[in-house]
């Protein structure tokens, strides 16, 4: 009656690449929160990358004859001050929030300002939390206190002191965004540090002889990915704001950049007189975008915490 | 106390019942078709590997299954009450009243921010509507009763203060004040030390005796079971597959099932070849696998038929009061069992190679932990420095190709003592040597060639693995690394690693979170292993891992070692797990080894007084052996301050073997006996007297 | 020989709320005859037995079918129950005769056991047979001899002297005083590992004692 059996068992059987990755996306289906969210965020990409095919005016033609109208046929949103389309200059807008970088006149880089800046202070703010999660001891106290230092500053303030020093461009607005969002970024990477440096899989590498730059860049960051992806897309709708408040400051990109913070600037003193289009639409789409993106990350982040 | 027995329903009668659980995917079915009984003054015993739905079932019971888990079929009846059904209201009272639980991890039952004696005082004063001061004075009498020392200070403090036995007992202790007449313990001794975990089994021994509870008894513990339970229930991937009395279960197992687990238990046996650990094959169906048409073992049972795999058998007589699930139990032999070709390595007993050089040697190592003080001194750097002595003046040396295994509980110094080894710690005095080189360096500064030889296994199988790469890339970033092959060989030898431990060539491209926990546990040895280091440090490797896995585990390990000439550690703090396949054990204490030789010396007499009590703690799998009573009163002393001379002397049961009570002991650190040139006993007392003591256990 | 060695602990007990349909299930579930009624933390609030459970047939002669059906389902344990002053208590610590005079006295089958308001147990009639049985050694194989004696002291001294002279063991024994005799008593005594004639032999032996009864 014995059985005799294969000394190895098979792992069982694996679903395709396509089904995984359904199966990945499906849980960002499974809220209906991160839906609503993905779907506005969408929104904005896609009009920002096909913002030539959605109007047939550009960001900067002006209409003396139009100024200051609300929601027309010819102008869906109304125009501003100078006779500028608002739907036209909403949509360049978002271009260079979103999807492209003016990094000189004739120069730009694919992805937007916004989303740079949080590269970049994603970059920066991950090394000196890794650095003072895994390598303690006087490292550790140093990252802290420099954090602490910067976080001392209201947002605003230093967003100002910076530009300032530096001057209005989009890369500058991009360091800005990047040195302001390092300290959020760097206490959050140094606590799951602190939670991660304690697994086995560390300590094996260290019983390699693993040098501590690749355990803190290959063992523990790729682990720390999740809260960090939240905390990215938070920023990301942080850094809207940043550029809003910049522009409207006048510390933002310079005229005649279509940037909505502007916009809001540009067209606040007609409010009163009848005119708040100029204004509304700008907000509105900060509005929009930061909730969007808000409710995405809310989403995602209940839902692969549900059932555990 | 009647002579007459008489005759009471029982007072728990479970029927058929079913539980599921609602997941993402749908329901699942964690439990179907438990049945079984329990007395008053009985205690049954519900065994089985994780997954089986064992806790399932006791949280059933009183309907603690959380928001996703129902009951779906069968009946509980208490007292003859149907719970089934019931509303939260009625179940609130009867849990109250009549049904309490204690939990495996007795904070989960304690809050943390209310003193003891609040707590137990609440019991009475809520329930019974009793005055405090009444309710102090009875808690204080319950306190006494579980066997709690110094019982009337322990009120007064809050559960963090004290340790984690005397807080189970407190535990326990509140859930006797109502004298309910139905207890449900769910692992209540696994996070407990072997020696802790004695005191408060006895204790529960009493209980039946003193208080007339039927006792429900969730367990993955053999051992502990025999020592307990009157009435075994075996579980089985949601199914009850054998219930009887715990003398017919361990005569004579009847379902297939329970005869492999009995195989694969690790034992106290006298020789190396009657403690084999035989694992079963195979591994548990999830819930949703598992078939409603057919015996749900029957892919792993060396029984099994064209028939099991069609009829489903069902839970019936097949001796009186001993039911099992299987249709061939009459028929099946346990004793002409034969492993199959394969199951288990082949002990190589070859010729014993005499006076091999030590591949390691350590010399009274030390390695101390600072600890802050607090004082505004210590900012300056002109504060008392005080030290935790983790690992103190401990000496060790191991053969090539040998296996040493470290036992301890927890504080020992066991998991210091591997850290230093390998790197992880810097010891501040003592010496340490391995292969010619001097390893009491950090790892950042030892050469790569020594870092090469010298690697571990570790205890979590959750943790060892990066859940961010696959299982082939974690194996080869070693051989890499070491370039203990060229880079375009690296995919075979991993493939060839994954092989030597079991695995198929599919696990290559998997996550570690699509393996179960003993896969893992295998790919971190195939890691550890790939550089072929001649030393490996196994810090607890199957301490996590269900009864038959660990024996699956162990043989691997075993068989690795034979075939690649390793020399191995093994820490573990259960002297029934390291018996089968280690050649010498050390037993420490307090962070120093306090007895070390031959494995079989170790086991029989002489002993050290703490290897004798640590092995009469230990719950061994026959209810029919014989073993001795020995306990530790008090508990493990702080390693801030060890007690001076013999740091066992505080606790150790044989101190009146000396002149005056011992005096000598609490004075003068005891010198090394040698039993024999390997044997070494750490001890005042003279080795004649330890000769001639009696062997701890002896079994028929 | 106390009520607490002898009664049953975590007796099946009831709540007042029950229907008597449920307490009747109960009974016949678990085979017990007398149900303690409690209330929170296991206080006395009543008893309830079979024959409590019996309507008498005068409250039902003025009701319908229906009615009747109606009236059984809605009653509750509470209804029926003898109240938790009414019921004659014992408790663990008293002796076990005590207990049994109490059952006597008021013709009552069953004594929940108390302890601070608490119930803790019950002992029955059943209980007090299983104790007679063990005391006349009914449970045990041996030799039973019935042996009537004066009723002066020292005269049981000289049968338990008898038997342990000859090495023997008595297992058990209990005695009365002869019924309807005042001067004699009547004692039993169940010995054990010994021949029937071989210990008729040795009390007949005894001066002054009469075995009325061997076997």
């Amino acid at each position: 009656m014995a059985v005799s059996e294969k000394a190895m068992p098979k792992a069982a059987a694996q679903p395709s690449r396509l089904k995984k990755l359904w199966e990945g996306m499906s849980i960002i289906f499974e809220s209906k929160i991160a839906v609503i969210g993905l779907v506005i965020i969408l929104f904005w990409i896609f009009v920002a990358i096909f913002a030539p095919l959605l109007t047939p005016y550009t960001a900067t033609e002006q209409d003396y004859t139009a100024q200051n109208q609300g929601p027309s046929a010819k102008h869906p949103l109304g125009t501003d001050s100078l006779g500028r389309d608002l739907w036209a200059r909403l949509i360049y807008g978002a271009r260079v929030v979103l999807v492209m970088l003016p990094v000189t006149d004739k120069f730009w880089l694919p992805l937007g300002t916004a989303i740079w800046g949080v590269l970049l202070g994603l970059l920066a703010g991950s090394t000196l939390g890794l650095m003072g999660g895994y390598l303690g001891g006087w490292v550790d106290e140093v990252v802290m206190r420099l954090l602490d230092a910067m976080m001392a500053f209201p947002v605003v303030l230093l967003y100002m002191i910076i530009i300032a020093a530096v001057g209005a461009s989009a890369t500058n607005v991009v360091l800005a965004i990047a040195i302001v969002g390092t300290p959020g970024i760097a206490r959050l990477v140094r606590s799951l540090t602190l939670d991660i440096r304690t697994r086995d899989y560390v300590r094996a590498a260290e019983v390699r002889g693993e040098s501590p730059w690749y355990i803190m860049f290959v063992e523990i960051l790729p682990n720390a990915r999740g809260p960090i992806i939240v905390d990215a897309m938070l920023r990301v709708g942080y850094a809207i704001f940043a550029m809003g408040t910049l522009g409207f400051l006048g510390l933002g990109l310079p005229p005649p950049s279509p940037d909505w913070g502007s916009m809001v600037a540009k067209g606040r003193q007609y409010i009163l007189s009848g005119s708040p289009w100029a204004a509304l639409w700008p907000s509105v789409a900060i509005g929009s975008l930061v909730v969007g993106l808000n409710l995405f990350a809310d989403g995602l982040s209940e839902e692969s915490t549900r059932y555990q | 106390m009647t002579t007459m027995e008489k005759a009471h329903a029982p007072i728990l009668k479970v029927g058929n019942a079913a539980i599921s659980y609602e997941t993402r995917y749908g329901d699942v079915e964690a439990v179907r078709d438990v049945s079984f009984e329990v007395h008053r003054a009985e205690t049954f015993g519900v065994v089985g590997e994780s997954g089986c739905g064992k806790s399932t079932v006791a949280f059933g019971i009183v309907d603690f299954l959380g928001a996703n888990g129902k009951i779906v079929g069968g009946s509980i009846k208490f007292q003859g009450r149907e719970l089934v059904g019931r509303s939260e209201d009625e179940l609130r009272k009867l849990r109250g009243d009549q049904i309490s639980m204690v939990y495996q991890d007795p904070m989960q039952a304690l809050n943390p921010s209310v003193s003891i004696g609040d707590q137990l005082a609440e019991v009475l004063t809520v329930h019974r509507d009793m005055p405090k001061q009444e309710a102090w004075r009875k808690s204080i009498d319950m306190l006494n009763r579980v066997y709690m020392p110094d019982s009337a200070n322990v009120m007064s403090r809050y559960p963090h203060q004290i340790s984690g036995g005397q807080q189970q007992r407190v535990v326990i202790a509140m859930a006797l004040l109502n004298n309910p007449a139905l207890l449900i313990m769910d692992e209540p001794t696994t996070a407990l030390d072997v020696t802790v975990e004695a005191v408060v089994l006895d204790l529960i021994e009493d209980l039946k005796r003193d208080f007339d509870t039927a006792i429900v008894y969730i367990t993955h513990d053999l051992g502990v079971v025999a020592r307990v339970c009157n009435h075994v229930g075996v579980m089985y991937a949601g199914e009850m597959v054998e219930v009887g009395s715990v003398e017919s279960i361990y005569k004579r197992p009847l379902h297939p099932y329970t005869q492999g687990l009995m195989r694969c238990v690790p034992k106290l046996g006298a020789t190396k070849e009657s403690s084999i650990l035989y694992p079963i094959r195979g591994r548990v169906p999830a819930p949703k696998d598992r078939p409603t048409g057919a015996c749900v073992f029957a892919p792993r049972c060396d029984y099994a038929t064209d028939c099991c795999y069609s009829e489903k058998p069902s839970l019936r007589e097949i001796e009186e009061g001993h039911r099992a699930r299987c249709f061939y139990s009459e028929e099946i032999d346990a004793g002409a069992w034969r492993p199959p070709k394969g199951l288990v390595p082949e002990l190589a007993l070859g010729a014993e190679e005499e006076g091999q050089e030590p591949i390691i040697r350590v010399q009274d190592l030390q390695t101390y932990y600072t600890q802050e003080s607090k004082a505004l001194l210590s900012l300056v750097g002109a504060g008392e420095k005080r030290y935790v002595k983790a690992v103190d003046e401990v000496s060790l040396e191991v053969p090539p190709g040998k296996t040493l295994g470290v036992v301890g509980e927890s504080g020992c110094g066991k998991s210091t003592l591997a850290k230093t080894i390998i790197g992880l710690e810097t010891p501040r005095g003592g010496e340490a040597d391995f292969l010619g080189f001097d390893i009491t360096k950090p790892v950042s500064e030892r050469d790569v060639k020594l870092i090469r030889e010298l690697q571990m296994v570790f205890q979590n199988p959750d943790s060892t693995m990066n859940p961010s790469y696959t299982v082939g890339h974690q194996i080869g970033r070693p051989l890499r690394r070491f370039n203990a092959v060229p880079p375009s060989e690296v995919r075979d030898e991993v493939v060839r690693l994954l092989n030597a431990v079991r695995l198929d060539e599919s696990y290559y491209k998997r996550l570690p979170r699509q393996l179960s926990g003993g896969e893992k546990q295998r790919v971190g040895i195939a890691r550890a292993f790939a550089s072929r280091p001649d030393l490996v440090l196994c810090d607890e490797p199957v301490s996590a891992l269900d009864v038959s896995v660990q024996a699956a585990v162990l043989n691997l390990l075993m068989e690795i070692q034979q075939e690649y000439g390793t020399t191995m550690m093994f820490i573990a703090h259960d002297l029934s797990v390291v018996r089968f396949f280690s050649d010498y054990v050390a037993v420490m204490y307090l962070g120093h080894i306090v007895e070390i030789g031959p494995a079989e010396a170790i086991y029989a007499p002489p002993y050290q007084p703490y290897t004798e009590a640590l092995l009469s703690a230990v719950p061994i799998p026959d209810p029919t052996a014989e073993q001795k009573h020995i306990r530790l009163s008090g508990t493990v002393p702080s390693a801030l301050h060890p007690p001076s001379g013999c740091v066992f002397h505080t606790r150790c049961p044989r101190r009146d073997m000396l002149p005056d009570g011992g005096k000598i002991c609490e004075e003068k650190a005891p010198p090394w006996q040698y039993n024999t040139d390997e044997h070494r006993i750490y001890c005042h007392i003279p080795l004649d007297e330890l000769r001639q003591m009696d062997p701890v256990v002896t079994t028929d | 020989m106390f009520v607490r060695d002898y009664m049953t602990r975590h007796p099946v007990m009831v709540d007042p709320g029950m229907s008597i349909v449920e307490a009747q299930g109960i009974m016949a579930e678990t085979h017990v005859r007398h149900l303690p009624v409690v209330g929170k933390g296991k206080q006395l609030m009543g008893l309830v037995t079979r024959e409590r459970m019996r309507i008498p047939p005068t409250e039902l002669a003025s009701l319908n079918v229906w009615e009747i059906t109606r009236l059984l389902s809605n009653m509750t344990v509470e209804d029926v129950m003898v109240r938790g002053e009414n019921v004659i208590t014992t408790e663990p610590d008293l002796a076990l005769e005590q207990a049994a005079q109490e059952m006597i006295e008021h013709k009552i089958g069953s004594l929940p056991v108390m302890e601070d308001n608490v119930v803790v147990g019950i002992i029955t009639e059943i209980d007090m047979m299983a104790q007679l049985t063990a005391l006349l050694g009914g449970t045990v194989a041996g030799v039973r001899a019935t042996v009537r004696m004066p009723n002066r002291k020292g005269e049981l001294a000289k049968v338990t002297g008898a038997i342990s002279k000859q090495g023997w063991g008595i297992y058990a024994s209990g005695g009365v005083p002869t019924p309807k005799d005042p001067d004699h008593w009547d004692c039993v005594f169940k010995v054990r590992d010994v021949p029937q004639a071989e210990l008729l032999a040795v009390l007949q032996g005894i001066e002054g004692h009469e075995v009325i009864d061997i076997r």
